[in-house]
């Protein structure tokens, strides 16, 4: 399809934007007009649409702002929680990994060892059992009483990373 | 000219960003800076909306969205002319969202008929029919041209395509519904 503009088009299209077609229009571009096809098109789409903008905008229906500036604060607030909660996601799958890492380490190595502390434990003296300070000194000493001190610190932990998960789940 | 409404976020939502509640950053402009833009800017998409789309109320909720995303734009632009090309630009995208939604194929290939102006819009008289037997995206492009008056860079600007591309489609357009507006015309109308 052939799109060659006429030379007069953008004279004529100024006019009907200004709204001054056809009072200011000269007889000669008014002649030519009549004569257009490209011209003429551009006249009649222009002032058909032109009408239709000027019945449509006398009918809408339109609402105040204020609920909508209020609408778009609230979404604005939603999206920076939003995104001031996606590094503590990250920091919770974080914090479940390790656990669970540490969980599996300990069972792994129970698995390797055997459950050796426990028949330990059995033949403790009745004179160590209630001092643990003296229990922790001599875990220090010994690598297989250290365990005494891990499983409740990696309890703890895994106690605490609960309740740290569960309190930074909340929404606030 | 009306006065802008008084807007007092603290009497109107309570506690809503107060407290400990995260820093959300500033809005583009403050509520009467809003207000003021509202008041010119509504009218004028509401009836690209319905024109476009051939349903007032979807028109409705369009216009509310398309608002709505401006205010939470982090960056619109600047000025009250490039702001209103920025909101009939996102207004553009949801509508195509929303025609797409309906139907999951290509805007270009949607038949004029599925989404034509219903008979009881309050369209011109000649205009709405023929603006019926167009297609969405020629609607669109007719309207920007002639009724908003945008140049063929701003409606690509606001629809997306091509710049070059537009002259093209928008002769196209132009051509045939002139040849509908002549054909009406001619057209002896009924009597109801």
């Amino acid at each position: 399809m052939i799109t060659r503009a006429c030379a007069h088009e953008n004279e004529v299209a100024e006019l009907l934007r200004r709204g001054q077609w056809p009072a200011s229009c000269s007889p000669e571009l008014h002649a030519h007009v009549s004569g257009c096809r490209s011209c003429g098109d551009l006249v009649l789409v222009t002032e058909n649409f032109q009408r239709a903008r000027a019945e449509a905008t006398s009918t809408a229906r339109i609402n105040t702002p204020g609920a909508l500036w209020w609408r778009a604060q609230l979404r604005r607030r939603n999206a920076a929680v939003e995104r001031i909660n996606k590094p503590i996601l990250g920091a919770q799958i974080f914090a479940l990994v390790i656990n669970l890492f540490i969980v599996v380490a300990f069972l792994a190595y129970q698995a390797r060892h055997g459950l050796g502390w426990l028949s330990w434990l059995e033949q403790l003296p009745e004179a160590y059992k209630l001092h643990i300070d003296q229990l922790g000194q001599f875990a220090l000493l010994n690598p297989g009483w250290s365990l005494m001190v891990l499983i409740p610190a990696v309890a703890t932990l895994a106690l605490l990373g609960g309740v740290v998960v569960y309190l930074a789940s909340e929404k606030p | 000219m009306k006065e802008p409404l008084p807007m007092h976020r603290e009497s109107v939502l309570p506690n809503v960003l107060a407290g400990d509640a995260p820093r959300v950053e500033d809005p583009p402009m403050d509520s009467d800076a809003f207000a003021g833009f509202y008041e010119r800017s509504a009218r004028p998409l509401w009836a690209y909306l319905a024109r476009v789309s051939g349903d007032g109320a979807l028109a409705d909720d369009l216009m509310q969205e398309s608002f709505v995303r401006f205010l939470c734009a982090s960056q619109p632009e600047e000025g009250e002319v490039a702001g209103r090309r920025y909101l009939f630009r996102i207004a553009t995208n949801l509508l195509r969202d929303h025609w797409r939604r309906r139907r999951q194929v290509s805007i270009e290939e949607l038949p004029e008929e599925l989404y034509a102006v219903s008979p009881s819009s309050t369209s011109a008289e000649l205009l709405g029919p023929a603006l019926a037997r167009m297609r969405p995206r020629e609607r669109q492009l007719l309207w920007l041209a002639h009724a908003e008056g945008y140049t063929h860079r701003e409606i690509a600007e606001v629809t997306g395509l091509a710049s070059a591309s537009i002259r093209l489609l928008l002769f196209r357009a132009r051509r045939k519904i002139a040849n509908l507006l002549r054909e009406q015309s001619s057209t002896p109308r009924r009597q109801p």
